[in-house]
């Protein structure tokens, strides 16, 4: 076959000029340009929102076309990749509570939400929980979605076994510093020698440290993972491990030893109670809620924010309050277990009801209290880094028995170097 | 005349224009999507950044803080650990597998698809199935040692162990990719060679070290270089089976970070702590790395095939 010169030049120019126009478009459709689109488009992940709420949210704001994605995957890298070109950012994105704080010092990559109407809706959200998404100098980027206050899940037969009180205000006066708490699981243990107390200590460490007013790094950006607050913790964790209630899950078997009453007790947050139930649907009515051993304390809670390139800001803060007002929110407790952030929602009825899995207790009477009384710590941008050498640590002494003391001296030198990397003092 | 010589190979590719614009298009694609993101690594290995905000030039530093930090080092010596506990036993079972494959006279088609299976099966679920076999306390392996009467083994929290499971996975799903490879080779060596060996009174563990290995020699170079390279990489392996284990911590590679190998090392970095920079320069030391074990590997294969 012949193909003259002349015939594959034209052919690989049009082909080539086609290509370009139709990148040209996708790039044009975008909602780039003037600021009051009409064509929004929101990203959250599986199970970040209530998708009935959410649904309905596209009839309610029916002048506006809203196009929503449940992004798979690593959303935090997808999102990164997104805000940095302006025609494939989202207008309203979700932020999970563990990314927030490595956002703020790219704030001016989102709308500060005060200037859209935050601003009078702020005192109907928890204070601690909005802190978390607040920048120094007051800017406001993620309105919270979600908490996850914690608290202790237990399993009451077994408790009955053991002979421990089980009703849930009992156990919460009972349990109520992590001494008691431990003593408890080693009766526990003594009684149902195959039911441990808690699945790993790093479970523990995250608790004792949400407890406190203070993290890793202080708000002038100086490490603190060295002072006694987090050297408490650190002894608080280890503790279940040298009584030998741990039960070092690890690895992904939590689901089996949730089912197969190897753990009498969890310590988690709100949501947990779907992973619970999720993994043990046979366990239903033996669980109950107490409250968290020394004080509440948060893990998680997730939030939406409006990228700086949004095609219409305002009414893309409308969208989020409305999808975030109390009413919707438990809707999304009750469809999503996603634990309001508006303390009017804890009054309504889809969260004052018994919750079966917990043979009947209202739970909200744990959860609730907790969720207004969590104490506000400042979280670095590094926070999660600079942790990070804890946890490996803590696991370093279930799987291979390394002494305490000495990995503690490893993780503080490790948390120090990469607090040196990141620019921390 | 000279001129003309001289011009010649440049006017040959001139003549071939249209050839070339038709395998352009590989060429384009992988300079976008793999030349220009390679490049652009060797330049955010001396940036500091966090994936959207502003970077920062600093240097050296990245690679002095590499020096010194403890956990690259142990993700290293994982990484090499578990390279050695699969590829050894890989390539001397598909070795094995393949001799008798290649002596079967029947039914080696569906064997040859058998192999090869467990290298196209998802990695993904390859992991967790592995994982539920291997698990602590409620696995396969374990409930059969219980009903043995023999104690457990804590398959998923021992560092040494953590390291054979995952071994042990990566062993099952390459052997049979290398098995076919080194069938392919056994069929080049001519039969006449088997024969003459038969009618000399060799007996096969004779014929198989004097022939066989010998006549695969280059085969084999190949497969271990291969394996160097693909070994060195793991990565979905350890994430599968301990990534998600703490949503404070990870991707740290499971208890005692035992199964940290070096990629996930870079994982960690880059997409959990949101340190690109620090991402790019383990990875470009790792490639250096890597090159240096290539070529030892190499070395040391070649010397043999001198020797004998």
């Amino acid at each position: 076959m012949d193909l003259s010169r002349r015939r594959f030049l034209q052919a690989a120019v049009l082909t080539a000029a086609a290509a370009g126009a139709t990148a040209a478009c996708g790039g044009g459709s975008g909602s780039s340009g003037a600021k009051d689109s009409k064509n929004l488009t929101l990203w959250y992940w599986s199970g970040g929102l209530s998708d009935k709420v959410v649904a309905d949210a596209k009839k309610h704001f029916s002048d506006i076309s809203l196009k929503t994605s449940v992004v798979g995957g690593d959303f935090k890298t997808k999102l990164l990749t997104g805000l940095r070109a302006a025609q494939s950012a989202p207008d309203i994105t979700g932020i999970k509570g563990e990314d927030i704080a490595s956002f703020l010092p790219n704030a001016d990559r989102f709308v500060d939400l005060k200037t859209v109407g935050a601003d009078k809706l702020v005192p109907q959200y928890l204070s601690w929980k909005l802190k978390q998404a607040t920048t120094q100098d007051g800017k406001l980027i993620g309105f919270p979605i979600d908490i996850g206050p914690c608290a202790t899940f237990y399993r009451e037969d077994l408790f009955a076994q053991a002979g421990l009180p089980t009703d849930p205000t009992e156990v919460s006066a009972q349990l109520a510093t992590w001494d008691d708490y431990f003593k408890a699981g080693v009766e526990l243990h003594k009684a149902v020698p195959k039911t441990f107390l808690v699945n790993n200590i790093g479970s523990v460490f995250t608790m004792v440290v949400g407890q406190g007013t203070q993290r890793f790094i202080d708000e002038d950006g100086k490490f603190i993972g060295d002072q006694d607050h987090i050297r408490a913790a650190w002894t608080t964790a280890v503790k279940p491990y040298t009584l030998g209630i741990d039960a070092k899950i690890n690895d992904n078997t939590w689901n089996a030893a949730i089912s197969g009453g190897t753990l009498g007790t969890e310590i988690g947050a709100a949501w947990h109670a779907l992973d619970i139930s999720n993994a043990a649907p046979g366990t239903k009515g033996k669980w109950r809620v107490a409250s968290l051993p020394g004080g509440p304390s948060n893990l998680g809670g997730s939030f939406l924010a409006i990228p700086a390139t949004s095609g219409n800001p305002e009414e893309a803060f409308k969208i989020i309050s409305w999808i975030l007002g109390p009413e919707n929110q438990a809707r999304g407790f009750t469809d999503a277990a996603l634990f309001p952030t508006a303390p009017a929602a804890y009054k309504l009825p889809a969260l004052t009801g018994g919750d079966a899995f917990f043979g009947g207790q209202k739970t909200i009477e744990i959860f609730g209290p907790a969720a207004e009384k969590i104490p506000a710590a400042y979280e670095a941008p590094a926070d999660a880094a600079v942790s990070a050498p804890f946890y490996s640590e803590l696991t370093s002494i279930e799987a291979k028995g390394k002494d305490p003391d000495e990995a503690w001296k490893d993780a503080v030198a490790q948390a120090k170097q990469i607090a040196q990397r990141q620019g921390v003092k | 005349m000279s001129a003309g010589a001289r011009r010649g190979p440049r006017r040959r590719v001139a003549g071939y224009w249209p050839q070339y614009l038709a395998i352009s298009p590989y060429y384009l694609i992988f300079s976008v999507f793999m030349l220009f993101p390679v490049l652009y690594t060797v330049f955010l290995a001396f940036q500091k950044w966090d994936g959207i905000g502003d970077m920062h030039f600093v240097g050296f530093q990245q690679f002095r803080f590499l020096w010194d930090d403890p956990v690259f080092w142990l993700s290293v010596r994982n990484t090499l650990v578990i390279w050695v506990l699969s590829t050894v036993p890989m390539l001397f079972m598909a070795l094995v597998l393949a001799v008798l494959v290649n002596s079967t006279k029947r039914l080696t088609a569906f064997y040859r698809v058998a192999l090869f299976i467990p290298s196209i099966t998802s990695l993904v679920a390859i992991a967790i199935f592995f994982g539920a076999i291997f698990s602590n306390n409620f696995g396969l392996i374990n409930a059969i040692l219980r009903a043995l009467h023999l104690s457990a083994v804590p398959w998923m929290s021992n560092e040494w162990t953590i390291k054979l499971v995952i071994s042990a996975l990566m062993t099952w799903q390459w052997t049979g990719y290398n098995a076919i490879i080194y069938l392919a080779g056994l069929q080049a060596i001519p039969s006449e060679l088997y024969e003459a060996a038969r009618m000399d009174g060799a007996g096969p563990v004779r014929i198989f070290r004097s022939i066989t290995i010998p006549l695969l020699r280059p085969i084999i170079l190949f497969t271990v270089v291969i394996s160097t390279v693909t070994g060195l990489q793991s990565f979905t392996e350890p994430q599968v089976l301990f990534g998600s284990e703490a949503a404070t911590n990870p991707n740290s590679g499971g208890p005692g970070q035992a199964g940290l190998t070096t990629l996930l090392y870079f994982y960690h970095q880059a997409f959990d702590n949101n340190d690109f920079g620090y991402g790019a320069a383990i990875v470009w030391a790792f490639f250096l790395l890597i090159l240096l074990i290539v070529g030892i590997n190499w070395r040391l294969v070649q010397r043999k095939e001198r020797r004998s």
